[in-house]
């Protein structure tokens, strides 16, 4: 067991409990920010699997979407301090079947799929980088500017909605 | 020992620095000025607001000081003289930085009190208005250099500093960055006079010291990346390396704690209609120019 390892493993269990942590909480702002330090660990389990680009890249991106995101929780649950004690969960049998078949998918995905031999020659951060981006320049454009095309829409769209009709002219 | 030498390099400089801030706020160069007021911070009972989510309230000006640190943790003072040469800093550093805004919420949040969680919000609204100009422009640097290593971004300007080679980038990295260490005219969510102090409104006493001291390192570290990416970092003749780096860092940490003090606070609305209408165009000319520059002059 090497020391990689072991921090591997202490990450990874920080990233399931603070995503236990989301749904434990009543604050939105705690729920929000619980989910950032969740995928911060998965961020920091990229570093650890060497993997530095990818790892920077998760823990800088999550910051920002899960504070913005707690914004929006903020504004939209009728309770976002939890000092109400209000309880905002619904559903709760379906999502738990749906979380556990997940749960289970993702496991047989793991123990069942053919990885191919582990790579031990890891390239240096560097290459690992330059490489990166000849991928997502190269083979994966078309999919990468779809997607940022389709976010974009969303985001016009997510605007719109938000924007009240009679605020729409000009000041 | 290397992160000793970065440590008391950064101590020292704060120090300069708040000693140029507090001359600049009240006109009168008093060395001892930032030692007296942190004693009396030091000195006064810290107090805790009624109802806190107490582990924000705690944690967001250790979270600050943290992001303060990690950022300065990549940039280089000398050949050899950085805590740590990562082959992504650059992305790092903004990886670093993007930690303010949840340091920032985490302390708006954290006293359950209106003004501070005005101000916090208020940094959000901030960090959609100058994170654009903050990676944009690095992005630009970084095609030059062809390396997001800020140790070759530093050599790559070895001919010609970025700040010629790509004035623009400067400008709206600068801007952005004053935005980013929310300094006049880009002090929204502490802004004196509408907010009472906004995020620092409810700290008092050894709290509000660390915030103070996160804030002084968040300048810094602004200002190194600022060396790092434009004035060419520690290259210069005649002195020592580490002496080019230090002078530099103090002046564009002078230039940004005294120049905003002239214009008057931007309104939220306007700093975002500026930041999207204005600056991202303009950096993303910055993007086009120095990319047909660096294909067609070898500078």
């Amino acid at each position: 067991m090497t020391p990689q390892m072991i921090f591997l493993m202490f990450f990874g269990g920080a990233a399931v409990w603070f995503g236990i942590v989301v749904f434990r909480t009543l604050s939105m702002v705690r729920s929000a920010l619980a989910l950032l330090f969740s995928q911060t660990a998965v961020g920091v389990m990229f570093l650890l699997m060497q993997a530095e680009f990818l790892g920077v890249l998760q823990i800088m991106m999550m910051a920002t979407e899960m504070s913005v995101m707690a914004i929006f929780m903020v504004m939209f649950m009728m309770d976002p301090g939890g000092m109400g004690a209000m309880d905002m969960t619904h559903q709760k049998r379906l999502s738990l079947w749906a979380g556990g078949i997940g749960f289970v998918a993702a496991l047989a995905v793991i123990w069942l799929a053919d990885w191919g031999p582990a790579n031990l020659q890891i390239p240096d951060a560097t290459e690992q980088t330059a490489e990166l981006g000849r991928e997502l320049l190269g083979r994966s454009m078309f999919i990468f500017e779809s997607a940022a095309l389709m976010i974009l829409t969303a985001m016009v769209a997510a605007t719109m909605v938000a924007i009240h009709p009679s605020e729409g002219r000009k000041r | 020992m290397t992160v000793l030498i970065v440590l008391v390099a950064l101590a020292v400089g704060a120090y300069l620095v708040a000693v140029l801030e507090s001359w600049a706020v009240h006109g009168r160069l008093e060395p001892a000025r930032p030692a007296i007021s942190a004693l009396a911070l030091l000195g006064r009972e810290s107090l805790l607001a009624r109802t806190p989510d107490r582990l924000f309230f705690e944690a967001g000006p250790v979270v600050l000081l943290l992001a303060g640190l990690l950022a300065v943790a990549v940039i280089p003072l000398a050949p050899g003289l950085i805590v740590t040469d990562l082959a992504t800093g650059a992305l790092f550093l903004n990886a670093a930085l993007a930690y303010v805004l949840v340091a920032l919420i985490m302390a708006g949040w954290g006293p359950n009190g209106a003004y501070a969680m005005i101000g916090g919000w208020r940094f959000l609204g901030q960090f959609v208005a100058y994170a654009m100009l903050i990676v944009m422009p690095i992005t630009a640097v970084a095609m030059r250099a062809e390396s997001l290593s800020t140790v070759d971004i530093v050599t790559s300007q070895s001919t010609l500093w970025n700040i010629a080679y790509q004035p623009l980038g400067f400008v709206l990295f600068v801007a952005a960055a004053m935005g980013l260490c929310w300094l006049p005219p880009l002090d929204l969510p502490t802004a004196r006079g509408d907010l009472a102090g906004g995020i620092e409104a409810e700290y008092t006493g050894a709290r509000l010291a660390v915030l103070r001291l996160a804030r002084m390192v968040l300048i810094m570290a602004l200002a190194g990346a600022t060396v790092t990416f434009y004035l060419g970092g520690w290259l210069g003749p005649w002195l020592p390396a580490w002496a080019w780096s230090a002078i530099k860092i103090f002046f564009v940490a002078g230039l940004m704690v005294s120049v905003g003090r002239l214009v008057p606070r931007v309104r939220e609305a306007q700093y975002l209609e500026i930041s999207w209408k204005l600056g991202i165009p303009l950096a993303l000319a910055n993007i086009f120019l120095v990319g047909v520059i660096t294909l067609v002059v070898p500078i």
